[in-house]
C-alpha cells in the first residue's frame, strides 16, 4: 500500500458519486454549501425555513461523507507517516483515537439519514475535508483537518443540535449532542499536537496556520459560518474556546466570514 | 392530448433539455388523467428545490431549476426528482378542481402545517401511482411541522394512506397533531 | 487487641496461581517489545486500508479495529519502561526480518478489489497468531510476578477474540465464489509461509515448544 493515497482513488460503493473541485465551483449558480446554495443569500439554518428540514437533510448528508472522509484521513495519519522519523506515537494514538470516533459517527450518520429519510448517496459528495488530509507534512495536516475542518464540523454539529431542540427532534438533537463532544476533542488534540511539535519552530507554526486559513477561507463562502443572526450555521465560540483557539483566533474566523459575506454581497 | 411548453426552450447554466423535460410533464399528466396545455417555467439559476402554481387554468408551472435536478449529479436533469416535484403540483391542481378542495385557501395562504399535510396526501397518492415517494423523507417533513410523536406519526399514516380527502378533512386530521 | 477470627492461609483454597514463570524480565520485556511492534504495524495497516476499502461496512470496522490495537500498543508501550526497559523504542521492533516480510506482504494489497486479501491477512494470519502468542505468555508466564502482563494480555485477548470473529464474519460474507475462496486460500497461504519463517509474532518460540527429545537408540 503506498504512503499518501490520492482523493480521487477514495474508495466508494456506486451509490457514491463525487462531485469534483472544479465541478463545484465551475457550477455558475454558485457551489453548494450547508445543504443550500452559495449563490443565494442563505437564511440561517432554522426549522421555521419552508425548505428547512429539507436543507438539514442535505446538509446531514454532507456531514456524512465529512465523517467518512475523516475516519479516512485519520486512518491515512496512522499508515502514513513513521513512529519517531515523523511523528510521535502518541499523535498516532489519538488519529487511532479518531479513527474509531469518526467510524461511530459515520454509523450515527447512517442512522440520521434513515431518521431523516435520505437515501445514502442520495446527494454528490466533495472531496475537500480528505484533500486536505493529504498534506504531506503531519503538522499541516492536522491543523487543515482537525483545526479548520473540525472547527467547522463543531459550528455545524451546534447549529444542527439547535435545529434538533427547536423542531423538537430528539433524535437528532441528541445525535449531534454526542457527535459535537468527540469534535471538541479532534479539534483539542489539532491544537495540542500544533503547539507541541512546533514550539522550536516558528516558520513549520506560521506556515501551518497559513494552512488552517487557505482551508478556513475555502469554506467562507458568503461567509456562510460567522457571528451574525442570519448566518446559516453559527460560529460557536465556547465550544472552540474548550477546544484550544484563544480569542484572537476566533475573532479571525468571523472576520473572514464577514468579509466574505461584503464580498458576495457586493 | 397534453401540450406541454417549457420556458426557456435551452438551457445555459444546467444540463437540462427542455423536449426531456416537456415529455416527463406530459407522462406524469396523462397518469394522472390530465390532458389539457400546460406551461412549465423553470429558473435555472436557481438550486433550491422551491416550486408553485401560478395559475390553475390554465395551467402554469413555476419551478427552481434545482427542484429538477439530480441531487447525485449536479446540474443534471432527474427524472424521478422532476416527477416528484411535477407530479405534487399537478396533484394540487386536479384536487383543487374536484369540489372536495373549495375551501382550501390560496396556496401563499397555507401555513407549514397545512402545506405539508396536503402535500402528504399528494405524495402518498403518488407513490401508489408509482410516482415518486420517499416516504421517510415526507414523514420527517411532516413531523417537523406537526410533531415528533405518535400523534403526528398516526396522522400522518391516514394522510398517506387515504385515498381521496377533503381539505376538511385533511384540515381537521392536522389540527389534532396540533392540539396534542 | 482486635479480636480477630482464625488466622488465614495467605492464598485462599481456590487461588491457584503459582510463583514460577517460565519468563525473566529481560525475556518478558523482549517479548512485550515485538508485541508492541506487531501491534504498531496492524495498526497503522488497518488505518491505511480505511481508503482503500469502498464496503462501508467494512470500512467503519477497520476503523474501529484500528484503535483496538493502537491501545494494546499502548499498553505494551507503558508495560516496558516497569520492565527495566526506559528508552522503549530500544525494544520496539520485529523479532525478525522474516517478521518484516510477512507484515510487507499482508499490507501490500491496496485496489478496492482486494478486500478479501487485506482481510484473510489480517483476520485469518495475524490475528490468529496474536492469540496464540498472548495465550502462549498468558499461561506460562508468572501470575504473581508478572500479573501486570497478564492483566495486559487478558484485556487485548479479549479484544482479539471479538476482532477476530467479526473480521472472519466480513471475510465470509465477502466470499461469494469459488474463485473468491482461491483467492483467500492463495493469499492465506503465503502469508501462513512467511508467518512459519518468521516463528510467529515474537519470533520462534512465539508458542513455546510442544516437542520431546527423543535420546538416541543404542
Ligand atoms: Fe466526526
Ligand atoms: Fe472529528
Amino acid at each position: 500500500m503506498r504512503k499518501i493515497f490520492p482523493a480521487e482513488e477514495l474508495a466508494r460503493d456506486p451509490r457514491f458519486i463525487r462531485q469534483t473541485n472544479e465541478q463545484r465551483l465551475g457550477d455558475p449558480r454558485g457551489a453548494r454549501v450547508a445543504g443550500g446554495n452559495s449563490g443565494d443569500r442563505l437564511a440561517k439554518l432554522t426549522p421555521e425555513l419552508a425548505n428547512g428540514p429539507d436543507r438539514a437533510r442535505a446538509l446531514m448528508h454532507g456531514i456524512f461523507t465529512g465523517e467518512i472522509q475523516a475516519l479516512e484521513g485519520a486512518g491515512r495519519t496512522c499508515w502514513d507517516f513513521e513512529v519517531g522519523e515523523d511523528v510521535p506515537l502518541e499523535l498516532k494514538l489519538d488519529m487511532a483515537r479518531q479513527c474509531w470516533d469518526e467510524a461511530r459517527h459515520c454509523e450515527i450518520s447512517v442512522a440520521l439519514a434513515e431518521h431523516m429519510g435520505t437515501e445514502l448517496g442520495e446527494f454528490a459528495e466533495n472531496g475537500l475535508l480528505y484533500e486536505a488530509a493529504c498534506n504531506p507534512d503531519p503538522v499541516l495536516r492536522l491543523t487543515g483537518v482537525n483545526r479548520a475542518l473540525e472547527g467547522l464540523a463543531i459550528d455545524v454539529f451546534n447549529t444542527m443540535k439547535e435545529f434538533g431542540n427547536l423542531a423538537g427532534d430528539p433524535v437528532l438533537e441528541f445525535c449531534e449532542d454526542w457527535m459535537l463532544a468527540d469534535e471538541v476533542t479532534h479539534v483539542k488534540m489539532g491544537s495540542d499536537w500544533l503547539r507541541q511539535l512546533t514550539a522550536n519552530d516558528k516558520e513549520r507554526l506560521d506556515k501551518a496556520l497559513e494552512f488552517q486559513k487557505v482551508v478556513d477561507r475555502l469554506f467562507s463562502f458568503n461567509g456562510f459560518r460567522g457571528e451574525d443572526d442570519d448566518s446559516p450555521i453559527q460560529l460557536t465560540r465556547r465550544f472552540r474556546e474548550l477546544a484550544g483557539f484563544s480569542d484572537d483566533e476566533i475573532d479571525e474566523i468571523a472576520d473572514m466570514s464577514r468579509e466574505a459575506r461584503v464580498e458576495a454581497a457586493g | 392530448m397534453t401540450q406541454v411548453s417549457v420556458t426557456p426552450e435551452s438551457f445555459d447554466m444546467v444540463f437540462y433539455d427542455a423536449a426531456v423535460i416537456g415529455e416527463v410533464v406530459a407522462e406524469v399528466a396523462e397518469r394522472l388523467g390530465l390532458e389539457e396545455t400546460i406551461n412549465l417555467e423553470i429558473d435555472e439559476g436557481s438550486p433550491l428545490g422551491r416550486s408553485k402554481i401560478i395559475s390553475y387554468d390554465p395551467i402554469e408551472l413555476w419551478v427552481d431549476g434545482g427542484a429538477l435536478e439530480n441531487t447525485k449529479r449536479p446540474r443534471q436533469f432527474g427524472t424521478g426528482r422532476a416527477r416528484d416535484t411535477l407530479g405534487r403540483l399537478l396533484l394540487r391542481i386536479l384536487d383543487r378542481r374536484s369540489g372536495r378542495f373549495d375551501e382550501t385557501p390560496a396556496d401563499d395562504d397555507l401555513d407549514l402545517m397545512q402545506f405539508v399535510a396536503w402535500d402528504v396526501h399528494c405524495v402518498g397518492r403518488l407513490n401508489r401511482l408509482g410516482i415518486g415517494g420517499q416516504r421517510q423523507r415526507r414523514l420527517y417533513q411532516f413531523r417537523n411541522r406537526h410533531g415528533f410523536t405518535d400523534v403526528a406519526d398516526a396522522a400522518f399514516e391516514q394522510l398517506w394512506d387515504s385515498s381521496e380527502l377533503s381539505w376538511t378533512e385533511i384540515e381537521r386530521i392536522s389540527e389534532a397533531c396540533r392540539a396534542s | 487487641m482486635t479480636e480477630t477470627k482464625r488466622p488465614r492461609e495467605p492464598f485462599a483454597p481456590w487461588d491457584r496461581r503459582a510463583l514460577p514463570g517460565l519468563f525473566d524480565v529481560e525475556e518478558t520485556a523482549k517479548r512485550v517489545g515485538h508485541y508492541k511492534w506487531v501491534e504498531l504495524k496492524l495498526f497503522e495497516a488497518l488505518g491505511g486500508w480505511v481508503a482503500t476499502v469502498p464496503e462501508l461496512d467494512i470500512k467503519m470496522r477497520l476503523g474501529t479495529h484500528c484503535y483496538h490495537h493502537a491501545w494494546h500498543a499502548e499498553l505494551f508501550d507503558k508495560r516496558l519502561p516497569e520492565l527495566r526497559e526506559m528508552k522503549t523504542d530500544r525494544l520496539t521492533v520485529p523479532p525478525n526480518d522474516h517478521m518484516v516480510a510477512f507484515i510487507d506482504a499482508m499490507t501490500e494489497p491496496e485496489g478496492p478489489t482486494l478486500t478479501i486479501e487485506k482481510l484473510v491477512g489480517v483476520y485469518r494470519v495475524l490475528i490468529p497468531h496474536k492469540i496464540a502468542a498472548y495465550t502462549y505468555h498468558r499461561n506460562a508466564t508468572s501470575e504473581i510476578t508478572d500479573m501486570p502482563t497478564v492483566r495486559i494480555l487478558d484485556f487485548i485477548l479479549q479484544d482479539e477474540f471479538n476482532d477476530w470473529r467479526e473480521g472472519e464474519m466480513l471475510i465470509q460474507s465477502m466470499i461469494e465464489s469459488e474463485e473468491e475462496i482461491d483467492r483467500a486460500m492463495v493469499h492465506q497461504t503465503r502469508l501462513e509461509k512467511l508467518m512459519l519463517a518468521a516463528g510467529g509474532i515474537a519470533g520462534p518460540g512465539s508458542i513455546g515448544d510442544p516437542y520431546v527429545d527423543l535420546p538416541e537408540e543404542n
